[in-house]
């Protein structure tokens, strides 16, 4: 019985060897939901990898590269943690890539410090992860990156007071703390702060007290999907942009969910990193190749964030392989051209520096769609809430 | 003698079986491990609901309670895994209490909300104090010291392995202790009818009560276990969907019995864990098609399969 194991073991070991000596392939690990409520993430994640490798191979430098996904359902750290732990010791995977939820990437943090494998961050948008090791890399954004500078363009625009609504969880709160405290800073008044509960379906109460404060704007944030369906509506049925109070927020009209807020979002003004009209090369290049892979896809930040996490591992896995401090060693300060427009991975943050741009919601006069036309361009932003 | 023999008969060979396992599995302890943790929960589930027959949504409710006790513990007080395990047992017990109560002084579709309500009160408490419990990001900053002082948790997971498993047989055996004492047999009592053991002068409310309590501090003790192994507590140890999926698992084996909430567990991860590593996007089609089956073939669970079989048999035999 042991002898016929150990010559069940030596097979397979000699079998295993010649391929591991001539085939030097890099195993990518990408932790995300696939399943549930939020598969759109997952999704997004993969056909932008995907992409990125029909564009570029599955090389990089000399080694073959890999990737394996691993669904963890939603926000659930012990998930991300056993699904990491299998992915590094099971899989031998040299690199971690995915996480749309804060507790999840921060779960994992204890593991990647053991084990020196660089991890790049897609979503995941709460300042504080990269703090709990050096071995996190952010392609996405953070919610002071992008809140503090629409709060400054909203002053220099002449706007002096603002009423904040925000969905009453931890994003929405941290969104809120950055808009008060930069627009606050510029010498404007927040003359109100509303917190809204999670399930919110219906905004009129709120947005009645917006009105009746009468400010110059009202910034808002909100988790994707109905909520913003019911918020825009809402404010348009209300007549505020006629009461001449203007709307700014981040990602609540990002590209997925944006034919479906109809004309309702026409008008409507955000800053954020991403927008699907981005006038480039780049960006032109990964959306036909996106949708000539997937002719259903749309491109947003979560696939933006997924594509220049592939392509910050490729340049990692060409310049250093398998050796993970020297990998991150690679990544600080590396410059590239993204869809989004001109990135930098900041040495200090290890968060991409990015353009942030001010968009309005148009209809295209081509096609007939809704796009974020870019309007301004407040440029290189780095991660503002790193000391926060 | 030979019946005593014979009951513990399953347990021991589902101790075999993790023993097994940890061999023959020696990469995916940290998967093996929360299928441990998960056994503590649908174990203190099954003697709230399956012995004293309380239907419950909300027992994520003491798990959660034990989880952020067991963290705050070891980030602000002492760092030694079995004081925090106890001092998770007894917020999950104190929660417990407390809350039955109120709670279990209702019946039927109403306590079903209340425990609801009781989770959702608990989630929405930590979810708004950041300071203390870091809001949604999670609680983090838990760094355990060695168990008993002599093995410390590991990357591969073997510590972590073997302490759930301690737990988990420790919660088994005192279960299976309890369901034999007096007050389990009064429990059983009280769940077939609560009329007779009223007349018959029993304290139903109360038995309740303890029964309730118990539960919660079992719950607490794995949430205990999530938070130190896991390094990391987020507001999903109180979520619904958890509450959900120990009932589901204590379904699926069969309640009422030790060693089917174990086994429900076992599977229902086990089935989990392997379709949505083989199909990552669509696993949970196969999840829906195992709880149907289960639910339509052997509605007492994956325990009832040797007597239907044995029907089965039974029935050919006499045609």
């Amino acid at each position: 019985m042991k002898r016929a194991f150990h010559a069940a073991v030596l097979a397979a070991l000699t079998l295993g060897l010649p391929g591991a000596a001539l085939a030097d392939t890099i195993k990518v690990g990408v932790v995300a939901p696939y399943s549930g409520p939020f598969a759109i993430y997952g999704k997004q994640f993969q056909e932008a990898i995907e992409t990125y490798v029909a564009q570029h191979g599955t090389t990089a430098g000399e080694h073959e590269i890999e990737f394996i996904y691993k669904d963890v359902g939603g926000p659930n750290p012990d998930q991300a943690r056993s699904l990491a732990q299998e992915l590094l010791i099971r899989d031998q995977v040299d690199y971690l890539a995915g996480f749309t939820f804060t507790p999840n990437a921060l779960a994992i943090a204890p593991l990647i410090e053991q084990s020196q494998t660089p991890t790049v961050i897609f979503n995941a948008a709460t300042s504080s992860i990269n703090r709990e090791s050096d071995f996190y890399l952010r392609t996405s954004y953070t919610l002071w990156q992008v809140s503090a500078p629409l709060a400054e363009w909203a002053y220099d625009q002449g706007m002096r007071s603002v009423a904040i609504t925000v969905t009453d969880y931890g994003p929405g709160i941290d969104a809120e703390n950055a808009f008060k405290a930069a627009f606050e800073a510029k010498g404007g008044e927040v003359v109100d702060t509303i917190r809204m509960p999670l399930s919110t379906t219906d905004f009129t109460p709120f947005i009645q007290r917006v009105r009746d404060a009468a400010p110059d704007a009202v910034f808002t944030f909100l988790p994707g999907g109905p909520p913003t369906f019911t918020y825009t509506k809402t404010f348009n049925e209300n007549g505020l942009a006629e009461a001449g109070i203007t709307f700014l927020g981040t990602a609540e009209t990002e590209e997925v969910n944006l034919q479906g807020l109809g004309d309702a979002a026409i008008g409507l003004t955000t800053a954020y990193h991403y927008s699907g009209a981005h006038e480039s090369e780049a960006n032109d290049a990964f959306k036909a190749k996106l949708t000539e892979l997937f002719p259903d896809a749309v491109a947003n930040w979560a696939s933006v964030g997924a594509y220049d996490g592939t392509h910050l591992i490729y340049q990692m896995v060409a310049a250093a392989g398998s050796d993970g401090p020297a990998a991150v060693e690679a990544a600080l300060g590396l410059e590239w051209e993204s869809p989004r427009g001109p990135v930098t991975m900041d040495p200090e943050t290890r968060t991409v520096v990015q353009n942030v741009y001010i968009r309005e919601v148009e209809r295209d006069a081509e096609t007939g769609l809704l796009i974020n036309a870019e309007k301004g361009v407040i440029a290189t932003v780095g991660d503002l809430g790193w000391d926060k | 003698m030979n019946t005593t023999m014979k009951s513990w008969l399953p347990p021991l060979a589902l101790l075999a079986l993790a023993v097994v396992l940890y061999f023959a599995l020696p990469y995916n302890l940290a998967f093996l491990t929360r299928i441990l943790i998960m056994a503590v929960l649908v174990l203190s589930l099954d003697l709230v609901l399956g012995f004293a027959g309380i239907a419950t949504l909300g027992q994520a409710a003491f798990y959660g309670a034990g989880a952020y006790a067991a963290g705050l513990f070891a980030i602000h007080v002492w760092a030694d895994p079995v004081a925090g395990l106890l001092v998770a047992g007894l917020a999950g017990a104190a929660l417990a209490f407390v809350s039955g109560l109120i709670v279990l002084r209702t019946h039927g579709l109403t306590l079903i909300m209340l425990t609801i309500a009781v989770a959702s009160i608990c989630h929405e408490i930590a979810n708004k104090a950041r300071d203390v419990t870091g809001g949604a990001d999670g609680l983090r900053g838990i760094r355990m010291e060695p168990v008993l002082g002599l093995w410390q948790f590991d990357f591969i997971g073997k510590t972590g392995f073997w302490y759930a498993l301690t737990v988990l047989a420790v919660v088994f055996v005192l279960l299976t202790l309890i369901a034999r004492s007096p007050f389990g047999l009064s429990l059983r009592g009280i769940h077939e009818s609560p009329e007779r053991m009223t007349a018959i002068g029993v304290s139903v409310y109360w038995r309740r009560v303890t029964a309730y309590t118990l539960g919660g501090g079992i719950a607490g003790l794995a949430g205990a276990l999530s938070a130190q192994v896991t390094q990391l507590v987020s507001l999903e140890s109180f979520s619904f969907t958890l509450s959900a999926e120990a009932l589901i698992m204590l379904i699926l084996g069969g309640t009422g019995r030790l060693y089917g909430a174990v086994l429900g567990t076992l599977v229902f991860m086990w089935v989990h864990h392997w379709a949505a590593a083989n199909d990552p996007f669509n696993w949970l089609f196969v999840i829906g098609g195992l709880v149907l089956a289960v639910v339509f073939f052997l509605p007492r669970g994956i325990i009832a399969i040797p007597t239907a079989l044995k029907r089965l048999g039974g029935r050919h035999a006499g045609t």
